[in-house]
Formats: C-alpha cells, structure tokens, sequence
C-alpha cells in the first residue's frame, strides 16, 4: 500500500534535510486585512496638482503588506555574506577558503579573482567588487560565502584565511596631498578630481574692498543611515538570464553595472527595485549584486545578500569631509565684492560620486549672492578610508554650512542684522550664477522674507 | 544656564546632474474606461515620487490620481530613468510623464473630435471628460472616447516621450557655463538653547521656507522638508563617524553613531514660497536634497548668537561647543579681550 506523496514529501525527497533551512525565512504568511478597491468620486481630485493626495503605497506600509527585499523568499535561497578586510592597505598574497568549503552547509565561496571585470564605478572605474590584489580600505570586501543560513555563512567567513601584506597608509586629506605620501591607487598623485570657477577678477575685487575676512570651515563623514539597508536577491533562469532584486535606486544604471561587471548582454540582466526603504545617495550604485549573481550561478539556487548595519557604515558610501576655506571682501555696507573659496574633499578609498560631489560643491560654494569677481576651486583626494560619494545634497550642506557661517561673522564685524545682509547680496531674477547662467524663477529673497516673517524675526526679543 | 539663540541660512540648490545627460523616458496608456497606467523607471524610495508622478499624469489627461497607476522600477518593464537621484524625479521624469501624457491625449483629441464635431486643437481634458473649450457641455466621458479609440477606432491611447534638461557645458579653464536647467531656493531659521555649563545644543524650532516651483503635492513637500531637517539636525550637532590610527571605524553602529530621534526633533514650521518654473512641469521644480542643506548653517549661527562662539567644525557637539565657550571666557578675561570678529584688511 503507498501513502500518496504530499508536496512536502515530494520536496523532502529532492532537498537533504538541512535544506529545509533554506526555506527559512519564507516570506510572511498572508494576514488578514481588508481588501477594497479605492475609486475616486467625481471632481474629488481634480485638478490633480496641488492636492494633497494620499500615496498609493501608503495603505501597504500601514497594512505592513510593503513587501522589502527582505520580505521576499525564493525556494533553496541561500544567504550571503561577505568578509571585510580589517585592514586598510595591504597586497593580497594569498586566500585559504579550504576550510570555509568544507563546512557543512556551505554552498559557494567566491573571491575577487573570479569576477570577470572586477572593477567599477560611476565616473573612474577605481572599485573592486571584491577587493583581488589590494585592500584600498577596512571596510573592502575579500571574499563572499553562500550558505543555507546567514550563521553558518557568519561562521564561513571566520574560516576564510587571507594572508595581507600590509602597505604604507594614509588617512589625512592633507597628508595624502604631500609628495612622500603613500599613493591610493596611480603611482603618479592622490588627487583624483579637480574643478575651478573664475569670474571677473579676484585680485581687483579684493583690493576694490573695504574689509576682507577670511575663514577656515570643516565638516565630518557622516552616513545615510536608511532604515533599510542595502539587500538584493540574483537569481537565474535556465537560458542563462539573470535576474537581480535589488535596494537600489537608480535601475537603469545599475543594470549596466552589473552587465559589464558580469561580461552578459544587458538584455540578459533585469533589475528589479522594489520599494525602497530610505535612499539618500547611498543606493546609487552596485554593491553586493555581482557577489550575489555570482553565488548563485555556482550553486543554481536564489541567493540572498542583506547587509548589516555595521556594513552599511564600513562598506557603502558616506558623505565627503570637507576642508573649506573662504576669504571675502566687501563694502563697508556689507555688498560682496570679491570671493576665493577653496574646498579640499576627503574622498576615501574610491572616486564613486567624487566628481558629481566636487562640481557642485564648487559651483554652489559662492552661495546665492551676487559676487562680481569670484575664484573658486576645489579637489578631490584619496585616502584609505571608507569612501565618500553620492549623499542628499552633494556637497551643498558643506558648503552652505561655510558660507553661512562665514557670512554671520562678516555681518557681526560689520553690525548689520543677519537678514538684511543677505537680502542686500541675494539673487534676483535674470542674476548671474558663479557659472555666467542667467538665473530664472530665482526667490531667495522671497524665501528669506518668508521665513524672517513666519519667524517673528524682527518681533523685539526678550 | 541656558541660552537662547537664533541662526538664519539660506542656500541654492540645482535640479539634475551637473552639465550631464540625465533623461527620464516614460510611457503613458490610457484604458478602455478612461483610467491610465504610467510606466517609470525610477524607483519609490520613500518621498512618494510615484504619486507626485500620477498626479502629473493625471492633471494632463484630465482625471483624478487615483485613475492613474503607477508601474516603476523593473527594467524588463519600464522605460529607461537615470532614477532617484540629484532631486530630479519631480521635474525632469514629470517632464517625461506630462509629455507622454500629452502625446495619449492627443490621440483621445484625435478621436473625439469626429464624434463631437470640431478640431482636435479645440478639445480639452478635464474632470474625466473630452470637451469643448469654453463648451464644457459639449463633451465625452474619456472612457467613452479611450474605448472607441482602442476597439473601434484601432488607436490605442498610448503616448510615450523622454526629457533631458537642457545644459551647456563648463568652459574647462573659468567653468563658464550653464551647468544645469534650474535651481531651487530655501531659508531656515533655527531657535536653539544653549546650555553654557555643558555646551548642550538643543534645537527648539525651525522655520523652514522652500522653494520647489509649483507644489505638486503640498503633503509630501511637508514630508521631505521634516525629514531633511532631522538629516540636517543629525549632520550639525551629533553624527560623525570616526576611524582609529588604523582607518578602522570606531562607532560603526548606531549605539554609538548618534542620529536624532523623534524625540530630538524641534517644532518645525514649512512654508512654501510661491513660484512656478515654465520649465518644470506644471511650474514644477523639486525639493528632495535641499531640505537638509541650510539646517546645519542656521543652527551654528543660532549657537553663535546663543553664546558668542563660532562653531567652525561639525558636529558642535556638546564638549565642542563648551571648550569654545571656555576658550571665550579665558580671552575675554584677558585685557582688550571680547571684541567682535575684526576684519583683517
């Protein structure tokens, strides 16, 4: 007499019992909730623009029915880790995955060596994917494990032995600057990316002046901190197509990234995003899918790549330090005649969004003012740091941080009121950018009276 | 004890890449009962881009947003973006959007006007209705018009378009040019306490006026504004990541990365300034990074006007700010000490 096979019983039959833990963590079991179809009452939104209309998604994320990368679970999915180097320059000599291979549980291990264009990057392709002959920075990875639970693949990578070969560091964007420092990557300069502005003549505007003031602004590293962190799924079908689920916020991009780095036709690559969970500039950019496409080829099974909170600091993009120092001259009445700005970026290991960063942080750097005569210049440096790129703002908050301050101080030394002197050098419409651009649409002033008024600015104080 | 401040900071920000391409193209389909599907390639990241989005698609064809469906973000399925990045979904894949949409009315103006008895150009789309200009009683449901479009006519409403903002490159030796299309303006204005014995900054209002062109949708400006201050407020006071002798980080974590919570948040006061950019669509610019641009700028200042220091490094920690109130007082003790910042020249 024969039991008739359950599906389950079909599916033990196929999987080895510690498999049933690739199952884990399957996605959430349906919930109950109300399922309505909203449709709109006549003349309810319309005209469409300008109404506060409520987000199609926002019913998902209440009904907690928002379905994240980490949310989603394919059948045999394994998971990925990766381990980071620990160190901030080093020659690889030599990668032991021996004892990671044999563990049980293990699925795949992978190194740099087996990327097929193992660099890349939105402007200078300067990034591994997996650090192969060098460690450019601590949080670079070395080698990436999958295995049927995200511990076992923790406990993989502890088995990983990679043998460095520690080389000279440098951590000061000052310092890297120097002749004698140890190089990042070309042997030639750490400095990767420059920009300058010039407008009228600086050296007449500042003799034009009454007084000049000088200023030297720094800011720090800081991370874009998204609730959720970067995490992606590849997976393949039969004809050798990949498909990556992934946080990442530019697709399009991404796809070719993975394209090129993987060495397939882009049409055999489909990204998709879902919706993700806080970007801020740190999702620009491939992280962990060609590891991740690259696991799952070697094992013929969905794998899955989360990263860590501590990931998310040592091993995605963070914000450029920047050194900023400001010399400005103006009249006795506060106008701004002349300004030299020169900006210094700590860009970390790789160039990512560096150029991006330095341009507009240079163009912006003068603020929304008027300026005649105007010299700005900024560069861009290596250090075997965590890498800066892409993050709200590109630059904008430093340099508004500068300026700002920088102008608070001209207008005490001067005693005139904060408002009024930036009312007496802001844009107008038709103004001239540090660029030459005629401005249009341009309501700083709008913006400042706007504000001052809501403030109670010029209400006595107590 | 404690000291109030107040700090001003008012900023630009541009919309796009820099000089770069950066196209947006997009798909517009309207159904056989007069609602639409757009297809995006950029993708939601959480400031609610896809309904700014649908309610761009929905004001050109003349229906209410929540006709209009949203497909983002699938690269088998969605027409090329260069995605959610540098404060450019609103304007220039709304631009793409309003233009496709555009082109899927005209086909709905083409084929209504037959049925109606005037010229296509003397059509509008408005309140789920073909009609005639300044005849709104003489009309169509644009269901009515989108189905005989589709399967009696055979000319399925689907328009499709790309944008690309117009730029012109810097000069490589004065960076003359014009860099990008266009630019957003925004004041902060901060009121903070300063504890003078601990150096303690907190943060007791910020009132927030920005620029974006036309609000699309006023709610989310509100949402992107409240969160780029709590960036903003992160960035000024307490988040800073620190690495050991050896370029490891030390505070990779956040029990120790310190970022502001809810309840480190101030009063926070948005207004929008009245603009509108013939650019943009519907006069529509953006509004994503500059909402954490000035906070930090307005709260050194506010700490400046609170005690007299000038934070010059962020974060102004508390144990910054108090060892610059210490220097301040041991030069002031000094003779002809405490004067205001003097000019060097």
């Amino acid at each position: 007499m024969t039991r008739k096979p359950t599906l389950d019983r079909e599916r033990g039959e196929t999987l080895r019992p510690a498999d049933f833990d690739a199952r884990l963590p399957a996605a959430a079991p349906p919930a109950a909730f109300p399922i309505e179809t909203l449709v709109p009452q006549v003349r309810e939104q319309v005209p469409a623009v300008g109404q506060r209309a409520t987000r199609p998604d926002g019913r998902m994320h209440g009904l907690g029915q928002t379905r994240f990368i980490d949310d989603l679970a394919f059948p045999g999915m394994l998971h990925a880790k990766i381990k980071r180097a620990g160190i901030a320059a080093a020659r690889i000599r030599a990668i032991d995955t021996r004892a990671a291979e044999a563990m049980p549980g293990v699925m795949a291990v992978l190194t740099g060596r087996e990327i097929p264009v193992n660099s890349f990057g939105p402007s200078l392709k300067d990034q591994p994917v997996l650090a192969d002959a060098r460690v450019f920075h601590a949080g670079d990875g070395v080698a990436a494990v999958a295995a049927l639970t995200e511990q076992i693949a923790l406990e993989a990578l502890e088995r990983i032995k990679v043998d460095y070969e520690p080389l000279p560091a440098v951590f000061d964007p000052f310092e890297a600057l120097r002749e004698d420092a140890p190089r990042v990557h070309a042997p030639e300069s750490n400095v990767y990316a420059s920009k300058v502005i010039r407008k009228g003549d600086i050296e007449q505007g500042f003799a034009a002046s009454d007084h000049v003031f000088e200023g030297r602004f720094r800011t720090q590293m800081v991370e874009h901190a998204p609730l959720e962190p970067h995490a992606s799924i590849a997976l393949w079908d039969a004809n050798g197509r990949l498909t990556v689920h992934s946080t990442l916020g530019r697709i399009t991009l991404g796809r070719a990234d993975i394209a090129r780095v993987l060495a397939l036709p882009v049409n055999r690559v489909r990204v998709v995003a879902t919706i993700v969970g806080g970007n801020f500039g740190g999702k620009n950019e491939i992280t962990q899918e060609p590891v991740l496409a690259l696991l799952s080829k070697k094992t013929g099974r969905p794998v899955k790549g989360v990263y860590t909170r501590t990931e998310e600091f040592i091993a995605t993009t963070t914000r450029h330090p920047i050194v900023m120092d400001y010399r400005t001259g103006v009249t006795r009445d506060g106008r701004i005649i002349a300004r030299k700005v020169r900006l210094l970026l700590d860009g970390g290991a790789y160039c990512s969004w560096s150029e991006t960063t330095l341009g507009k942080a240079c163009i912006l750097s003068a603020g929304p003012y008027r300026i005649d005569h105007l010299h700005a210049e900024a560069i861009a440096v290596y250090t075997n740091k965590t890498m800066t790129g892409a993050m709200r703002g590109f630059g904008a908050p430093q340099v508004c941080f500068a300026y700002e301050s920088h102008m608070d101080d001209i207008a005490a030394a001067l005693a005139i009121d904060p408002l009024e002197i930036r009312l007496r050098n802001a844009f107008d419409e038709g103004s001239a950018s540090p660029t030459g651009q005629v401005l249009h649409s341009v309501v700083v002033k709008e913006s400042l009276a706007l504000a001052a008024e809501r403030f109670g600015w010029k209400e006595p104080r107590s | 004890m404690k000291r109030r401040g107040r700090g001003i900071a008012c900023m630009w920000y541009p919309i796009g890449f820099t000089v770069s391409a950066n196209p947006s193209a997009a798909l517009v389909k309207v159904n056989e009962d007069g609602t639409a599907t757009v297809l995006t390639g950029t993708v939601e990241t959480g400031q609610g881009s896809l309904t700014v989005l649908a309610q761009i698609a929905a004001e050109e064809l003349g229906i209410a947003t929540e006709d209009v469906h949203v497909v983002s973000a699938d690269t088998d399925i969605t027409p090329m973006d260069t995605g959610a990045i540098a404060s450019r979904t609103t304007y220039v894949t709304g631009n793409a959007i309003r233009l496709a949409a555009e082109r899927a009315k005209a086909v709905l103006f083409e084929v209504a006007a037959p049925m109606l008895g005037v010229k296509p150009e003397q059509l509008e789309a408005r309140d789920r209705k073909i009609q005639v200009r300044n005849f709104p009683q003489r009309c169509l449901r644009i269901g009515e018009v989108a189905n005989q479009a589709q399967t009696v006519m055979g000319q399925p409403p689907i328009g499709s378009a790309s944008w690309n903002p117009p730029t012109v490159a810097l000069d490589p030796e004065t960076g003359q040019g014009k860099p990008f299309s266009t630019y957003v303006y925004a004041t902060q204005i901060a009121e903070v306490d300063v504890d003078d014995e601990t150096g303690e900054v907190d943060v007791i209002r910020i009132v927030a006026a920005h620029d974006c062109g036309t609000p699309i949708n006023p709610m989310l400006v509100e949402g992107q504004v409240e969160g780029g201050i709590s960036m903003g407020i992160g960035f000024a006071l307490q988040e800073e990541i620190l690495f050991d002798g050896a370029g490891r980080q030390v505070n990779p974590s956040l029990a120790n990365y310190i970022m502001p919570t809810s309840l480190d948040m101030p009063e926070i006061e948005v207004h929008i300034v009245a603009s509108h950019d013939p650019t943009g669509p519907f006069g529509a610019k953006g509004v994503g990074e500059p909402t954490s641009v000035p906070t930090a700028a307005a709260i050194a200042n506010a700490i400046h006007d609170a005690v007299g220091v000038r934070i010059t490094s962020l974060p102004a920690t508390a144990e910054k700010v108090l060892a610059a109130i210490k220097e301040k007082r041991a030069r002031e003790a000094l003779p002809g000490g405490g004067t205001r910042p003097a000019a060097l020249a």
